[in-house]
């Protein structure tokens, strides 16, 4: 039995070999990851674990036993979107929106170590997910802008 | 766990309802492909309920189109809310849900979400009249004295004298039909229509909130692995689940005629028990591979059919002052949507439920009902949000498969398809090998065009569409062949438009080389289309075109096209670094007549623009025997943002022109203006995709 931190909850897993990902969306309900590859290539199941990206799709519940988990949906505070998400919503940065949660968990944990990343940074970061809709243009836009303005709410 | 919320809507609620015809220009006229693909489709009802406006003055639409990623909620909630003079978050649309909306063929083609819109427009007209007639008895006045503005009707001649749609419905319960002829509002009072907006479905996106058909749960609900068949025309003969059935968490083993599947507490444990089935296969076809696949679609060619004839293409060839002949392959492609298909299938004795990311809940839930032998109203077939299909997602074998294991477990089922099974077992788009011959004068007229186009698969319109050339010539022959296909084909983004326009296109870019002559230039000295002839000026000269003959080593390539009746040119420039291509800048114009919603168009340009782009550099289905070998994205590779340009995109088209699509077209000029930009940049001419493999 290990316990893992969801979104500031704990949840007890009775199988340490348990895939998070699977967990996160089926014990804990938490649709908002999504399974888009299983094989570590697409980043939409990205999840921070203490503000670091990981993909949930690659690792068990025992891996990350003790740590902190956040999903997409523990990201807003209340109705108070995160920057990151607000940029998404004002750039209009989606078609299909499967691939979204995963960006926006990869921008996020970019944000946390990185905080005035440049374009070429942001390109580089991103292009661990996978957006098949193609919106790659509007999602480099809104973490540009969500970087200036963190950058610029922080002073 | 009960994800699965009711939508809000219900059918009892008080409120003005408008209904209306649902067949709207049912049955398609023939020849066109939606008749030939879905022809068992028909509506098993006349009228149904398109709108409400609900007692406290929202409005609520409803429709059989499906969200996947085209936007169509936000364009449908736009037209609804202009018509009926309210805000546009005043406005709800209900989509795919069998249940609750009008009957509808399915979410493909563009026509048909027009014929949507210009209904529900009718219907919000017709809520207005009645609102105003509601509104003038309120306040004692004429109707001609009144006007409906921001969900109030008020006094021409003082307007704090009003009443709120909310006070005049107040709890009454008011059903009128949509009166066919009333007269819409002109463009020019358009207010919401034409603004940038943002999506009406953004912050459920941006939260984890929204459900895709991967997200839904139901209590008591059993994960389902099926056993898939080695290649697609593989029979099992013989199957032991007698390890499978002892392994953990396995609830049962089904075997129902090719059906095999496992049904367990979790994914993880279908998944496991699955890969211990013991199965032998017979394999019956004949066992070809990629490298065989341009003469198998050369040599199966068969039902010929003469897309356009002009002159006498013979008589054409022999007074040519020079002749070209080129042959173009371009492979199978897979949709590869972000989310794989999924379907949970539910039973409450003979009624049935699946939620299925269909573009055909209709046409699903009349498969079902045929299945099963109930009547259609027993099914109810919900298609939440999609992540995305491109066109694949009108069959839906999920759906099938969900409720037959629902049937024979007693509990609901998810089925949901792993990214291999996603990229195996459903569609791709059609290989094509297509030959030209032209003929042509020093000064650069086209003067004899031979277009002959063999495109993989049993559906001969998929290869029609887009093979007819634009370009003036006197003597003109366009023939497209149906050819045997090894994989299983389907729809995608625009069709065989895609590969026809990369071969003619590619092909025009050679003859404007061989007379020397600039590639905008040379396009334009043969086109006479008014429609070309802008979007191909405008993107040239917004990209800022350097008119030049020949490779010039700067990298850009131009295209043009036409899909669903809109109007597309691409302009380019890249790099090329060994086998890499760095596609920097796109420009792309497009006109597709009066635009709704200008975010959502100039959205799926970039969407086309970036996944031709895919089908240019990288993509392509790899089988050996039969056997597909990159169902995956490790051995398949797919644009990522590092890859991706920095686009412009120019909508040029006249409002006065009706609207068409602007999801498809921006991909039919793409490929081949990468072809060509590749060729200015290095010299080299490729007639084969994807570039990636034939670089050097
Ligand atoms: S689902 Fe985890 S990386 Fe694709
Ligand atoms: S928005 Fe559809 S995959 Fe990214």
């Amino acid at each position: 039995m290990v316990t893992i931190h969801i979104n500031g909850a704990p949840h007890e897993a009775p199988e340490p070999n348990r895939n998070l990902l699977s967990f996160i969306r089926f014990e804990a309900g938490l649709t908002g990851s999504k399974y888009g590859c299983g094989e570590g290539l697409c980043g939409a199941c990205t999840v921070l674990v203490d503000g670091q990206a990981l993909r949930a799709c690659m690792s068990t519940v025992g891996t990350v036993a003790g740590g902190h988990i956040t999903t997409i949906e523990g990201l807003a505070d209340g109705d108070d979107l995160h920057p990151v998400q607000q940029a998404f919503v004002d750039e209009s940065a989606m078609q299909c929106g499967y691939c979204i949660p995963g960006f926006i968990m990869t921008s996020v944990a970019l944000l946390n170590r990185e905080h005035y990343p440049d374009r070429r940074q942001i390109r580089e970061a991103l292009s661990q997910n996978m957006c098949r809709c193609g919106t790659y243009q509007r999602i480099l836009n809104a973490v540009e802008s969500a970087a200036s303005n963190m950058a610029g709410g922080a002073q | 766990m009960t994800d699965a919320a009711p939508p809000t809507a219900t059918i009892d609620e008080p409120g003005l309802h408008i209904t209306g015809e649902v067949a709207l220009g049912f049955p398609p006229p023939p020849r066109t492909y939606r008749s030939v693909a879905y022809a068992n489709t028909s509506p098993d009802v006349e009228h149904a309920r398109w709108l409400t406006v609900r007692p406290d003055g929202t409005v609520v639409c409803y429709t059989g189109k499906v969200e996947y990623g085209q936007n169509i909620r936000t364009g449908l909630a736009i037209e609804v809310a202009d018509e009926l003079r309210v805000p546009l978050d005043a406005v709800e649309v209900v989509l795919g849900d069998t249940a609750l909306v009008p009957w509808d063929m399915g979410t493909f083609g563009s026509q048909s979400t027009a014929r949507v819109g210009l209904q529900l427009r009718k219907a919000a007209a017709t809520a207005r009249k009645a609102l105003i007639e509601m509104g003038a008895d309120r306040l004692d006045l004429p109707a001609s004295d009144v006007t409906a503005t921001d969900g109030r009707i008020a006094s021409n001649a003082d307007s704090s004298r009003s009443a709120s749609y909310a006070d005049l419905i107040a709890s009454q319960t008011i059903t009128n039909p949509i009166e066919d002829e009333i007269p819409l509002t002109p463009k020019s009072a358009f207010t919401v229509m034409g603004a940038d907006h943002k999506r009406i479905d953004a912050i459920a996106r941006v939260t984890g909130a929204a459900k895709y058909s991967q997200d839904i749960t139901l209590d008591g609900m059993l994960f389902a692995a099926i056993l898939r068949r080695p290649a697609r025309a593989a029979t099992l003969t013989s199957v032991d689940a007698s390890i499978a059935e002892r392994m953990p968490g396995v609830a049962h083993v089904v075997h129902d005629d090719d059906l095999v599947a496992v049904l367990a507490d979790t994914d993880e444990h279908a998944a496991a028990a699955v890969n211990m089935l013991q199965s032998q296969w017979q394999e019956n076809a004949p066992k070809v591979s990629t490298i065989d696949l341009p003469n198998i679609l050369l040599e199966s060619g068969h039902d010929p059919y003469l897309m356009q004839e002009a002159g006498d293409i013979d008589a054409g060839f022999a007074s040519a002052a020079n002749i070209l002949e080129a042959t173009y392959f371009i492979p199978y492609v897979s949709n590869a949507p972000m989310e794989p298909r999924a379907a949970v299938a539910a039973w409450d004795g003979n009624n049935l439920t699946v939620w299925a990311g269909t573009q055909r809940p209709f046409g699903i839930r009349q498969e079902l009902a045929q299945r099963f032998d109930i009547p259609e109203p027993q099914v109810r077939v919900i298609a939440p949000e999609i992540g995305g299909g491109f066109g694949s997602k009108s069959p839906y074998p999920a759906a099938h498969e969900a409720a037959r294991l629902a049937r024979i477990a007693g509990v609901p089922v998810r089925v949901a398809y792993t990214r291999a099974e996603e990229m195996m077992y459903t569609s791709m788009r059609p290989a094509a090998v297509i030959t030209i011959k032209s003929g042509f004068t020093a000064d650069g007229k086209i003067t004899a065009w031979q277009f002959d186009a063999y495109h993989a698969g049993d559906r001969p319109f998929l290869g029609r569409r887009g093979s007819d050339t634009p370009y003036d010539s006197p003597n003109i022959k366009v023939t497209t062949y149906t050819s045997d296909s090894p994989l299983a084909t389907g729809s995608y983004r625009s069709l065989g438009a895609a590969a026809n326009h990369f071969a003619r296109e590619v092909h025009i870019d050679e003859i404007a080389a061989t007379v020397a002559i600039d590639p905008v230039e040379f396009r334009l000295r043969n086109l006479s289309h008014a429609r070309f002839r802008r979007v191909l000026e405008t993107a040239a000269d917004k990209h800022g075109w350097q008119a030049a003959a020949g490779s010039s080593g700067s990298g850009q390539g131009i295209a043009i096209g036409v899909d669903v009746g809109s109007y597309c040119a691409t302009a380019v420039t890249l790099d090329v670094k060994g086998r890499e291509v760095q596609v920097d800048h796109v420009t792309g114009s497009l006109d597709c007549g009066l635009v709704v919603n200008p975010e959502g168009a100039i959205n799926q340009m970039e969407g086309s623009i970036v996944m031709g782009m895919g089908t240019a550099l990288y993509e392509a289905i790899d089988f050996q025997d039969g056997r597909v070998l990159n169902a995956g994205f490790t051995r398949y590779r797919v644009p990522r943002s590092n890859d991706a340009p920095h686009i412009d995109t120019l909508l040029v088209g006249d409002p006065e022109t009706p609207s068409t699509g602007a999801g498809e077209p921006g991909i039919v000029p793409i490929a081949a203006a990468i072809a060509n930009a590749v060729y200015d940049r290095t010299g080299q001419r490729h007639r084969e995709l994807p570039l990636h493999r034939y670089l050097k």
